[in-house]
């Protein structure tokens, strides 16, 4: 029961931070191509907000993990 | 010549690559019991340090109910009828666990590595500077070179463009010397024995820890009223936000961890994992297909290793840039109870 709790939760925290690091690399990569002098900065920004998608998805990773480990909190 | 060196270089590579697997077989033929590729090993924390393919058994501290244990080695403890393993961790005779383990790991052992390596870097560099190379004339060498790209990427692009600019001075020592230190760290793991110390919990835990307590205890009198009190807020959605800032102070320490934790591990488990596959393959489809895919797994694992040396540079400016963000944002000192009556004045403009 574990296992298909973290199996499933895994699929879900790929499809949400999947989705939320596709619409930055798009707005990224849109602004960059509007404005390419800026593209600098516009990475420094997109790697930043990735990196905080990140956290969030490797917070239910690790929920995932304890699931799968079968550790009781 | 250079193609020559090349190739040579690429068949380095692919021998280190293949070396887990020699091991394996190694294993298989000496001792029986022993599982054929033990991936938990891999990843773990051990009581010895190899190093050239020997390995050096580190020493333990142990403490016992108020007495303290010395030993050379995890062997030398037993031998001593003090200790006996139970389950792969050590117990005292009478049965009493350990209460506090200050055993000397490989994985601290590589933290010591990686600040070491960091020192000599920075103080060699430090030395250069005072005698006026790099000051008076233009920096001179090739790694002289480096350590000056790297520090004015620290200085110029991570701590002046996040932290205020009369308070940045004093962070860059931390911001660049983490940096060298985690970056070290984790390019060690790439060593063919080398392991990355980074993926272990607690030597994140320990690294956010001191972001954690720096950011606090440069938090400007602004940053604090912002958690506690909120100006021109409601006071009954204080009771909602202020238990959520207080939350927020730790979860952000938290979530540093936990990211470069994640990451340096997942990298390893995958590579052992991909390589996993010829043994799977070869005790479902016989060992003529398991050696014939194996090629695609090995130029699997080649490229996954770039892309680990490529991760364990840029975890290494996250890490420093997000500790960058956390302790500019508590050292900003800013006016917002203005621009918050300007957003009420707005708002009062819009609803009339």
């Amino acid at each position: 029961m574990g296992f298909l709790a973290a199996g499933i939760g895994a699929g879900i925290i790929t499809l949400g931070a999947g989705i939320g690091i596709g619409l930055i690399g798009k707005g990224a990569v849109e602004s960059i191509a509007r404005q390419p002098e800026a593209s600098g900065d516009i990475r420094g920004a997109m790697i930043l907000t990735a990196a905080f998608i990140e956290g969030v998805a490797l917070f239910a990773a690790v929920v995932t993990a304890i699931l799968a480990l079968g550790i009781s909190v | 010549m250079k193609q020559v060196l090349r190739g040579i270089l690429i068949s380095i590579l692919l021998l280190t690559l293949f070396h887990p697997a020699a091991i394996a077989q190694d294993n298989s033929s000496e001792a029986e019991e022993e599982p054929v590729i033990d991936v938990m090993g891999k990843i773990v924390d051990h009581d010895y340090l190899t190093l050239v393919g020997v390995k050096i058994y580190l020493p333990r501290i142990l403490v016992v109910d108020g007495e303290l244990y010395l030993y050379g080695s995890t062997k030398s403890a037993i031998a001593s009828n003090d200790f006996q393993e139970v389950d792969g961790a050590l117990v005292r005779s009478d049965g009493a666990p350990v209460s506090l383990d200050m055993s000397i790991t490989s994985h601290l052992m590589y933290v010591w590595f990686g600040i070491i390596l960091t020192l000599i870097f920075t103080i060699w560099a430090a030395r250069r500077y005072k005698r006026g190379i790099g000051k008076s004339v233009e920096p001179q060498g090739v790694t002289q070179n480096i350590f000056e790209v790297l520090f004015l990427f620290v200085r110029d692009d991570i701590a002046k463009e996040y932290i205020p600019a009369d308070k940045y001075k004093k962070y860059i020592t931390y911001l660049f010397s983490v940096f060298m230190a985690i970056a070290f760290m984790n390019m060690f793991g790439l060593l063919p024995w080398g392991v990355s110390a980074t993926a272990d919990l607690t030597v994140t835990a320990t690294l956010a820890g001191i972001t954690f307590f720096i950011t606090q205890f440069s938090g400007s009198k602004d940053h604090w009223r912002h958690v506690f009190m909120f100006p021109g807020v409601h006071p009954l959605i204080r009771i909602i936000l202020t238990p959520v800032e207080i939350l927020g102070l730790f979860t952000k320490p938290f979530a540093l961890a936990i990211r470069l934790f994640a990451n340096m591990l997942s990298g390893k488990i995958l590579i052992v994992c991909i390589l996993g596959l010829i043994f799977i393959f070869t005790n479902i489809f016989g060992p003529y297909v398991g050696v014939g895919s194996s090629v695609i797994w090995v130029s699997l694992t080649a490229a996954l290793y770039i892309l680990k040396a490529f991760i364990a540079l840029l975890q290494a400016y996250i890490f420093t840039l997000l500790s960058a963000v956390f302790i500019g944002m508590a050292a900003e000192e800013h006016d917002h109870d203005h621009e918050h009556e300007k957003n009420v004045a707005v708002a009062t403009d819009v609803t009339t």
